[in-house]
């Protein structure tokens, strides 16, 4: 409107100009008085479309920053709560693991990503509401637990809020990731990707992550599913209406396999692309090996952790 | 605006300063700690679980 009320001044102005000073202006009120309130109106729409920008930039800045600060500070005292009650407690006499009577957002493990560095880890909390992944990243309900036959599914903030999951991208196939819980240690690895699968006995040559020997003497290998879980690979970009990528067998929630025959995976979600929830970004691991910890050396820790 | 703001802050320049340093921090922290937080989970940047 400003643009307006200026082209009518500047039109007037000309006319004036043309017709000499004798002829009176259309408009001699908004001569004198017009300009003030037009200028008022016009910089104060302006301020207030600056002042507008400048909260859009204040959030990027929350969303970015501020809540990586906040949030660092939940997990770190999900964590404390974690060590300490694994330090306090007596571990369960034939090192199984419970993970009954867990609270929403109380933490029951911590994962590490060495791919991601080896100072790399967060304690994953129970339940994935919006305050349960404040703290980390989150277990969904009713799926199993790390080690348990089936899919420890787990979900996590790709931007702000501790982004545990920023650069899930980045995994590839064969990259371990590691559950530690109070008993145990799990070693799962990411499973071969789309492409690598028909032609995985060459793709394993050159990746000698993909056949290691374990900490405890095992070889951990890394094959393509088979069965019911042919279309379970290592990572892939799905509609967030596809709640079947955390199905026991995946994308096959109705497919009938024996609880002792289901594979234990770990299928890990988060937003895609970045800043966006169009869609989302998923990994699927498979557990290659697991042993309890040893009470005679609890400092004692996997090899793996070091793969970086 | 933020002229006649200006011209309603009482005392020196060096007070007016001061005071409108004040209410801009305070303007940022209501955003930060209430507003943002509200707004937050209602815009569609940050879901990350597949239903």
């Amino acid at each position: 409107m400003g643009t307006v009320e200026d082209a009518r001044r500047g039109a007037g102005r000309i006319y004036g100009a043309l017709t000499g000073p004798e002829v009176p202006s259309p408009r001699p009120r908004s001569r004198s008085a017009g300009p003030d309130r037009v200028r008022t109106i016009v910089r104060t729409a302006g301020e207030i479309l600056i002042t507008l920008g400048v909260v859009v930039l204040l959030f990027v800045v929350y969303e970015v920053y501020v809540t990586d600060v906040i949030s660092a500070g939940k997990q770190q005292d999900a964590t404390e709560a974690l060590d300490d009650q694994w330090q306090t407690t007596e571990p369960d006499q034939e090192r199984v693991d419970h993970f009954d009577g867990l609270q929403p957002g109380e933490g029951f493990a911590k994962m590490y990503i060495p791919a991601f560095g080896t100072d790399f880890h967060f304690t994953i909390v129970e339940g994935t509401s919006d305050k349960a992944l404040e703290i980390g990243p989150g277990h969904y309900l009713d799926t199993p637990y790390p080690g348990q036959p089936g899919n420890f599914a787990v979900a996590g903030h790709r931007v702000g809020k501790g982004a545990p999951f920023n650069d899930l991208d980045l995994l590839t196939s064969c990259d371990a990731i590691i559950v530690e819980s109070r008993n145990a240690w799990y070693i799962y690895r990411v499973l071969p990707m789309k492409d690598e699968a028909g032609r995985w006995e060459q793709v394993k040559q050159d990746k000698p992550r993909c056949n290691v020997t374990g900490s405890q003497g095992r070889a951990q290998q890394v094959e393509p599913l088979k069965g019911e879980y042919t279309d379970t690979h290592g990572m892939e970009i799905v509609r967030p209406s596809e709640g079947a990528v955390i199905a026991d067998v995946p994308h096959k929630p109705n497919a009938k396999v024996n609880k002792a025959d289901q594979v234990a995976l770990l299928t890990l979600t988060t937003c895609h692309p970045k800043f966006s929830d169009r869609q989302r970004l998923i990994v699927h691991a498979t557990l290659v090996d697991q042993w309890a910890k040893n009470p005679d050396q609890p400092d004692s820790r996997p090899a793996e952790l070091k793969e970086g | 605006m933020y002229a006649w703001i200006w011209r309603h802050l009482p005392g020196p320049v060096a007070v007016r300063v001061g005071i409108a340093a004040v209410l801009v921090a305070g303007a940022v922290a209501l955003l930060m700690f209430v507003v943002f937080p509200w707004l937050e989970p209602v815009l569609p940047f940050n879901n990350v679980t597949a239903e």
